[in-house]
């Protein structure tokens, strides 16, 4: 979480905080803590101990943390976990594989992923 | 002209001044005790800084374009997303520093010490890294097209996913690096130590590792294809799905290889055999269990069966039909491979180049690993098995996924 003290203007919603409603930042925002509602931000990061839980209209996304509900971005980096009834729209998604033997990377409950052009059958 | 003199430079630091956003543009600080400063967004092109204390100075975000910054001392320094293109970094201390998207493209790092440093997606395209110490640095995702890394010790270092095509590497020290996915096309080896590196899935395809030390290293899934390993030593290289198409092993060293799917050594093939092995491009063709369905063939209606451990390869055309995998299968659509309307079943490992397009839900059940490449395409349904799927999802990959949670009812 080294960007967090990059002198960067940013939304923090720090751990131990939990913020329902609506968020609209033209700032990145970085969520420690645990948000319940609707964000749009050029830019959301969510470290391990955040949660975001709702609908979320984002440029970029880099998710180390708890997601459920609707995202909608230009570019998804996802670690964490994903929960039931969550929803992923992106151009980009990268999940990597863990370098641990055996250990998830992320977790997935039911979800639905539509990224990037539909896979068509040329 | 910049905004302070040097005299008031060094002023405002014994008062403890940030000197956040200053104009420190051609200021001579060389020599300068700055250790912790904030220099946060600070304009320090072309500023002289050799031999300068920063250590735990704050310099994300700084320009410091053609800057001077030989001996320089910046131990856990923050540089993140700092522009350093054209620096002079040569033997700086970098120990512990955060780069993170930092741009160093044609910045001198010779002799510099990297270790311990983040340099996760960093752009270090034709930078000079030789003989630099990068031990446990973190260089994933770095782009590093055509850095020279002569002589660089980065034993146990991160490279996994970095961009080192038409690198020189000669004589680095690359024991025990994590290079998986990483792009090494044309790059220059020679007499390189890889000893124990991983290079799972790595492009390796044209690069010269002529005398290269890659005993014990994981090269399982890696492209050689057309590589120049003459004289390599490759004892004990884990080389299952492996490609050696056109490479050159002349008088490459090679006692024994691991051919096992999980790289752990139950399939040791010896001698010439191991030799012959390679030799035929692909090592995995020979081992028993293996499956390759080749370009331009159609299958249709067919239920296939592969038992445990097997490796399937697919470039062909499959449709409407059932494939189940044995546990440990590997199963693999090639980037001509399409999987239209058929079903995969079984704790099998699938990796998709090419196309799986699913018309009856759920297209796979219960895989112990699903990776998309970053040319793939799926359009499936995914039961997950118990303890879960692990995902892996390159970007560029198209994805249609509705993942079902291995407990759901209501999705089976």
């Amino acid at each position: 979480m080294a960007d967090l003290k990059s002198g960067e203007k940013q939304t923090l919603v720090e751990e131990g905080t939990q913020f329902k409603g609506s968020l609209t930042s033209t700032c990145p925002v970085v969520v420690r803590g645990k948000v319940e509602g609707e964000i749009a931000t050029p830019s959301l990061t969510i470290s391990e101990t955040g949660a975001v839980h709702g609908k979320a209209k984002i440029g970029t996304v880099v998710s180390m943390g708890d997601i459920a509900g609707e995202f909608d971005a230009d570019t998804v980096q996802l670690s964490g976990s994903v929960r039931d009834n969550t929803v992923i729209r992106a151009k980009t998604l990268e999940v990597k594989l863990s370098t641990e033997e055996g250990k998830m990377e992320v977790v997935f409950g039911n979800a639905k992923l539509s990224v990037g052009d539909e896979p068509e059958d040329a | 002209m910049a905004d302070y003199s040097r005299d008031e430079v060094l002023a405002k630091v014994r008062g403890g001044e940030k000197l956040a956003r200053a104009d420190l543009r051609g200021l001579d600080l060389s020599k300068a005790v700055l250790d912790k400063v904030d220099f946060r967004r600070a304009d320090l092109e072309g500023a002289n800084l050799e031999g300068a204390k920063l250590k735990g100075a704050n310099l994300a975000n700084a320009n410091l374009v053609e800057a001077y910054l030989k001996d320089a001392d910046l131990r856990d320094a923050k540089l993140d997303k700092a522009d350093l293109e054209g620096a002079n970094l040569e033997r700086a201390n970098l120990e512990g520093a955060d780069l993170k998207r930092a741009s160093l493209e044609g910045a001198t790092l010779t002799e510099a010490n990297l270790s311990r440093a983040l340099v996760v997606n960093a752009s270090l395209e034709m930078a000079d890294m030789g003989g630099a110490k990068l031990e446990g640095a973190t260089l994933s995702h770095a782009e590093m097209s055509e850095a020279y890394l002569g002589a660089a010790k980065a034993k146990g270092a991160d490279l996994s996913n970095a961009d080192l095509s038409r690198a020189n590497l000669e004589e680095a020290d690359l024991t025990e690096a994590n290079l998986t996915e990483a792009d090494l096309s044309e790059a220059k080896g020679p007499g390189a130590n890889f000893t124990k590196a991983c290079l799972q899935r790595a492009n390796v395809s044209q690069a010269v590792l002529a005398g290269a030390n890659l005993t014990g290293a994981d090269l399982r899934g890696a492209d050689f294809t057309r590589a120049d390993l003459h004289g390599a030593k490759l004892t004990g290289a884990k080389v299952f799905g492996a490609t050696f198409s056109e490479a050159n092993l002349d008088e490459i060293e090679l006692e024994f290889i691991d051919a096992s799917t999980d790289g752990d050594g139950t399939r040791r093939i010896t001698g010439d055999a191991a030799l012959e092995m390679l030799r035929s491009g692909r090592p995995s063709a020979e081992v028993p269990g293996r499956r390759y369905f080749g370009k331009g063939d159609v299958m249709r209606n067919a239920a296939l069966e592969f038992g445990d451990n097997s490796f399937v390869e697919i470039e062909s055309r499959f449709e409407k039909c059932s494939i189940a995998l044995g546990a440990g299968t590997e199963l693999v659509v090639g980037d001509a491979g399409v999987l239209q309307s058929c079903t995969i079943e079984g704790a099998g490992n699938i990796i998709i180049h090419g196309r799986f397009l699913e018309e009856k839900s759920p297209g796979i059940v219960g895989p112990k690993r699903l990776i998309v490449s970053s040319r793939g395409a799926i359009q499936a349904t995914v039961h997950q098995p118990e303890g879960h799927t692990q995902f892996a999802f390159e970007p560029g990959s198209r994805l249609r996924l509705n993942i079902v949670r291995p407990d759901d009812e209501k999705g089976r």
